[in-house]
């Protein structure tokens, strides 16, 4: 098939985005021919700032336009107690609990040998420099619940035995407000594993 | 249980096929390349949503059509149950009850069947690979938590030996991780070493008195699971745990230098040992015959033991291949309490009054005749 060479740019492009495939990809192209320039140019305008201006903390990792990013230059937040999260989309979801009010670190990333992820490449150096200078007493770890976060979590728990700070992993089990009948198999059971005495 | 119906529609040289089965003992039969084990694979694949035969789905469907679909209708010590299993290109969607289950692994279960094929030989005779998979099916139709650890064990398994290879090559020499990839690996082979040790126990329990019985006293069998760690008799979770931790600490240089991971349930085996010596090496054709011949009447008796309702037996193309004492026996203990189906190409091979009790189906290319009378 043909496309004139605009178009099967465009097509490329939006190849490039994760969840989409070509057919998705020729629909989106189409779309945007339809669309009115101005709108066409806010969305080109919005693509190109969201590279240039969002950055990552130079602190804690997490996506920011200003450097500390909100949560780190914040006076009112613990600083004493650090949550280590894969994501940015983690801290975001910790945020909107509304309850944690200390500080984060961002890894980019969980440790996967299959993948090529290593210690080195996931922001753990820079985690281990955050806490040399003895303000922070409490790291929780809040990985994802699957073997590379886990594999992620038991790693750092390793490297800061040594220098005393507590180290704590969020738990898993049943979601709350949810009927027991709904839950799978697998998370009953670690539930069950996890359970504690009234 | 007792499989009332079954329609199939596009299902490996079926077109379309509607039965009804009203007898305990039904006979399919027909001359070669019919579509007589296509038939018993359609009722293992309604209950099991796998085929025994192929691991890819895309056999099942009809040449040049896009979808297959296998219904079934039985009834239960506790009711009714329908089935309905839709295999397309794209994968499987199953309806239990006309609701669409989430996930396969919710849906099988509801039916319940054990099949006796010729290639159940090689569990006795073939290698570890065909008696694992044997026992992770087994254990996996009862128990859903298996069917997950085992999974999780495999991936694991994939990252450290990856990693084995890393340090291998020295692209990698972090210890600490080989460390905790081992450390997560340990209580997922724990537990599935444990749970199949388990089962095993159960099945000797049921198929050592069968054994005795069909051998007509003469033979003892016993069996053992095969393990990297010892699991001696009444083993607990802590202490396979332990065995493991000390297991993976000698022989880490060794799994350094050869780029893999040594010991687990990926590598365990079952012996089957018959008047104290193993069958696989020293057994007769006939011993291993009927080795799995017990292994399989002892499977209904196990499910039975669990569930309180016999499982449905699928005989494909065996009855001919053993002898009348073992064929009197076999059809003796299935008789009025299990639900079977048997194929053959010619009832002149089967020598016993349960042949009256039959009701026979004839399958010729690809279309079955249901009998006119009963």
């Amino acid at each position: 098939m043909h496309y004139p060479e605009p178009i099967s740019k465009l097509i490329d492009s939006f190849m490039k985005l994760p969840g989409i495939g070509p057919k998705t990809a020729v629909r989106l192209a189409f779309f945007v021919l339809t669309m009115k320039e101005d709108t066409v140019l806010e969305f080109a305008k919005a693509l190109v700032d969201v590279k240039r201006n969002i950055k990552y903390c130079t602190i804690c990792g997490h996506i920011t336009d200003t450097d500390p990013c909100y949560i780190c230059k914040d006076e009112r937040r613990d600083k004493t107690t650090i949550c280590v999260v894969q994501d940015p989309k983690d801290v975001i979801a910790m945020e909107k609990m509304k309850e944690y009010n200390g500080l984060y670190h961002v890894l980019h990333g969980a440790i996967s040998p299959m993948e090529g992820i290593g210690p080195e490449d996931i922001k753990i150096a820079e985690l281990l420099k955050r806490l040399q200078d003895e303000t922070v007493q409490e790291v929780i770890l809040a990985t994802n619940p699957n073997i590379e976060g886990e594999a992620t979590a038991m790693y750092i728990s390793r490297l800061l035995k040594p220098t005393g700070i507590k180290v704590t992993r969020i738990a898993h089990g049943l979601p709350v407000g949810g009927d027991l009948e709904y839950a799978d198999e697998v998370t009953l059971s670690k539930a069950l594993e996890g359970r504690r005495e009234l | 249980m007792f499989l009332t119906h079954l329609s199939l529609k596009n299902y490996r040289n079926y077109e379309s096929q509607t039965l009804e089965f009203m007898n305990n003992v039904n006979i399919i039969l027909g001359e070669n390349a019919q579509g007589k084990t296509n038939m018993m694979e359609a009722i293992y694949v309604l209950a099991m949503a796998k085929s025994h035969r192929t691991t890819n789905d895309k056999e099942l469907i009809r040449w040049n059509e896009d979808y297959a679909k296998i219904e079934g209708k039985a009834v239960k010590k506790h009711g009714a149950l329908s089935l309905e299993l839709i295999i397309s290109k794209k994968g499987k969607k199953a309806k239990c009850n006309h609701i669409e289950q989430q996930r396969l692994s919710q849906y099988v279960g509801h039916l319940n069947v054990v099949m006796f094929a010729p290639e159940d030989l090689n569990l006795v005779k073939g290698s570890p690979q065909v008696r694992r998979r044997f026992i992770d099916m087994e254990i996996g139709q009862v128990s859903p938590v298996y069917i997950h650890d085992l999974s999780q064990y495999q991936k694991l398994l994939q990252q450290r030996n990856h990693y084995l290879k890393m340090m291998q090559t020295r692209e990698r020499q972090d210890e600490t991780i080989l460390d905790i990839l081992t450390e997560q690996l340990i209580p997922l082979a724990a537990k599935i070493t444990l749970k199949r040790h388990e089962f095993l126990f159960l099945l000797e329990k049921w198929a050592a008195p069968i054994h005795h019985e069909i051998s007509r006293g003469l033979e003892q069998l016993q069996i053992q699971y095969e393990s990297s760690i010892d699991v001696s008799e009444k083993v607990e979770l802590s202490r396979i745990i332990e065995a493991y931790s000390e297991k993976f600490a000698t022989i880490k240089e060794r799994e350094i230098q050869r780029g893999m991971t040594l010991a687990g349930p990926h590598r365990d085996d079952i012996s089957f040992i018959v008047n104290g010596k193993n069958v696989q090496i020293f057994g007769s054709q006939g011993q291993q015959r009927t080795t799995a011949l017990s292994i399989k009447l002892a499977e209904i008796e196990l499910i039975f033991s669990e569930l309180g309702d016999y499982p449905i037996l699928l005989l494909d193309d065996v009855l001919s291949e053993l002898d009348d004492y073992r064929q009197t026996h076999l059809l003796d203990t299935i008789r009025r309490k299990v639900q079977t189906f048997v194929t053959t190409t010619s009832i002149d091979g089967i020598k016993h009054d349960i042949i009256k009790e039959a009701a026979i189906y004839k399958v010729h290319s690809g279309s079955i005749t249901a009998p006119s009378c009963h």
